[in-house]
């Protein structure tokens, strides 16, 4: 899987331009499709992979496609892309980061540089609309041949494993997602059974909204739901314990609640029965913070049952989001807990 | 422009963090020998390479290019795998979040800044955190980390020779190894019957902490004149035109009071009368270069200062024109091929 995720995480794809990852996705799973499985895409842009059984109870499990980035919304005189951010980003992780456009034109995100900052300026945030995206043009002419009013950005950071099991690259939100969803498509195209009429799908947008989310309900119409995801924890030094939300390497996290969503009983009851049955590393997350596609799910059709699990995760909607590799195995093993049930 | 390319590439490659030069010490001397006569260095970690003129008797001409980067030293091995750290120059906490750095302890690490959210950050909400509030992710245990990191290990922020559109790059420590390639070009393509002066190139320790190695070099050498040359900040959006300098237009000759004002007027008077394009700033008082120490060493040296223009300076992806590199090295190969007095007689 590690070879698979590496390949999704560096790949380009920021909300509302998920192609490049899709294209990807799509051409992995349609290796050797069984007769009883089937793929389709949608008009936002999900893709889905079906496993047919008809007249079985419905389960749809989601990760999302998209990462944060950038959109160039004008160019200066002197050549230099204003930006703003498509995503939530802390601007405090955006300074002198690498980045590279839909076109491959490789940037710089610039500013004001230290030397020349005001006392009362080195002690406020750095402000996006103070940044530009410097990628070596000499005027705005020069600028306009390279990039264009509305191009995207997105971080250019490689893949790397670190330390005793980590891995770092941007996108791992939630890039590991959908490698783990490739993984169960493999097991399932080498025979597993399911007891549900499943559907996997790989959405986008859920950077922005949720909303697209919230189609692929649509389209499904599940009873259950099964969402992949990343949740953002602060297991490192300075952080009081009870903030830290979760640790990595301590298992995948089954979420009870979390900003946009709490979670239906008797699914976080099953998952955590699945963990303890398979001896499976889980733990509960001990912060209550963030949302995800989860939200938009579960309030769409009639309502849908939803769980959800996910890694722990540093410094996500950063150039360097961090995973441990074994709370992944965990994921992909409590996901193929429920696909058996 | 391929000689530049690829030896800035290579300087840039080296670990150079200031009171760290020497590491890199057996890899600048196997390059400088092509070039060079003569090599020696000091234990302050100065280098100093010479190329002679053929002329007996030539003057000495000093000319200065800082080898040490900005960077960070660890502090401390902390739980889970974290290290404390300090900054060696001057850093901006604000852009070191979620960089990558590598840690120079018994071997090579990898690691990330770690970056606690505004909500949770000590600091406060709204706060720039400070670098002692940046821990080092290693990804280890602490008892694995005690055994690799010893306190006082240098940490670099990791910033690859990157090529933008135009001839531009970015890459950490261009300040101010695009100064160090700019004068090896130079001395390579400068003939030896035509130097008026021997070249004494002092590839710097410690501009970043102080600026005390050019000095000491200088007071070694007790050169008839020295040009400095370092980077200087690069016209960004909103600069006015009369206090910065544009990448991709030249060097530039500086103008303070702390170098030589005949000399500088003269190498300016020089280039004009060869139409060599250059760009022209002044830094009225201070330079915050080796200049300001060097200009005063001993009974005083006459200096010139030259700067290549530099954008996002002190980061992990300082950028600059290759352009002005090459720029800065036809400068100084002119004013090689001319007599203190003529420069001052121009």
């Amino acid at each position: 899987m590690k070879e698979l995720l590496k390949n999704l995480s560096e790949e380009f794809g920021p909300s509302g331009y998920e192609d490049r990852v899709r294209s990807m996705i799509r051409e992995y799973i349609e290796r050797d499709l069984p007769t009883n499985c089937e793929i389709a895409e949608d008009r936002v842009g999900n893709l889905y992979f079906h496993v047919i059984n008809k007249d079985k109870p419905r389960l749809m499990i989601n990760a999302h496609m998209d990462e944060v980035g950038f959109m160039v919304k004008g160019i200066t005189e002197d050549g230099f892309l204003k930006f703003g951010c498509v995503g939530g980003m802390n601007p405090l992780v955006l300074g002198a980061k690498r980045v590279v456009s839909e076109r491959g034109i490789k940037g710089i995100i610039s500013a004001k540089p230290i030397h020349l900052l005001t006392n009362d300026e080195k002690k406020q945030p750095p402000k996006v609309d103070a940044m530009f995206i410097d990628i070596g043009a000499t005027s705005k002419e020069n600028a306009e041949k390279y990039a264009d009013i509305g191009d995207y950005f997105v971080f250019d950071s490689e893949y790397v494993e670190y330390g005793d099991g980590f891995i770092k690259c941007k996108a791992l939100d939630d890039r590991h997602g959908c490698a783990i969803m490739c993984k169960l498509i493999d097991t399932i195209k080498q025979g597993a059974d399911t007891e549900y009429d499943l559907w996997f799908a790989f959405t986008c947008r859920e950077e922005i909204s949720y909303s697209s989310a919230r189609c692929a309900s649509e389209y499904v119409k599940p009873d259950y739901a099964l969402v992949i995801e990343s949740k953002a924890v602060q297991d490192i030094y300075g952080v009081d314990d009870e903030k830290k939300v979760c640790i990595l390497g301590d298992g995948a996290i089954v979420s009870f609640m979390d900003n946009g969503t709490i979670y239906d009983k008797d699914t976080v009851n099953k998952l955590i029965s699945i963990c303890k049955k398979n001896n499976i590393p889980y733990q509960l997350n001990k912060y209550i913070s963030g949302g995800n596609d989860s939200s938009a799910i579960q309030k769409s059709i009639c309502g849908v049952r939803v769980g959800l699990i996910s890694a722990p995760s540093r410094y996500i909607h950063s150039q360097a989001n961090v995973v441990k590799y074994t709370d992944l195995e965990a994921m992909y093993e409590i996901a193929l807990g429920l696909i058996k049930e | 422009m391929d000689f530049i390319k690829e030896s800035l590439k290579e300087l840039c490659s080296l670990m150079t963090v200031s009171g760290f030069e020497k590491k890199s010490r057996t890899r600048l001397f196997e390059i400088a020998r092509q070039y060079f006569d003569e090599a020696s260095e000091d234990s302050f970690g100065n280098f100093i390479f010479v190329k002679k003129s053929l002329n007996n008797n030539a003057p000495r001409l000093m000319i200065d290019a800082h080898f040490d980067m900005v960077g960070m030293m660890v502090t401390d091995i902390l739980e889970g795998g974290f290290l404390s750290v300090t900054n060696i120059g001057g850093l901006d906490a604000r852009i070191l979040p979620s960089a990558e750095v590598t840690v120079y302890g018994k071997r090579e690490i990898y690691g990330l800044i770690s970056s606690i959210p505004p909500h949770l950050s000590k600091s406060g909400k709204g706060n720039v955190p400070k670098i002692e509030e940046l821990y080092i992710d290693t990804g280890y245990s602490k008892d694995e980390l005690k055994e690799l990191v010893p306190v006082g290990s240098p940490v670099v922020i990791n910033g690859e020779y990157t090529e933008l559109q135009n001839g531009f790059v970015a890459a950490a420590s261009l300040d101010d190894k695009a100064c160090v390639c700019a004068i090896f070009d130079a001395v390579r393509r400068m003939s030896a019957e035509e130097l008026k002066y021997d070249i004494y190139a002092t590839v710097s320790a410690q501009e970043e902490t102080g600026k005390c190695g050019a000095a000491l070099s200088a007071c070694r050498i007790r050169p008839r004149m020295a040009i400095i040359t370092d980077v200087n900040f690069g016209a960004i959006e909103g600069d006015k035109d009369y206090d910065s300098i544009v990448c991709g237009k030249g060097a530039s000759v500086d103008i303070s009071a702390l170098t030589d004002r005949k000399l500088t007027r003269g190498v300016m008077r020089l280039l004009d009368k060869e139409g060599v394009p250059y760009q022209r700033i002044c830094e009225p008082s201070y330079t915050y270069t080796n200049n300001d120490l060097v200009s005063v060493t001993g009974e005083g040296i006459p200096t010139v200062l030259m700067s290549i223009p530099l954008r996002s300076m002190h980061t992990p992806v300082e950028t600059v024109c290759l352009k002005d590199i090459r720029s800065l090295a036809d400068i100084l190969i002119r004013v090689a091929y001319t007599e203190k007095t003529d420069l001052e007689a121009i």
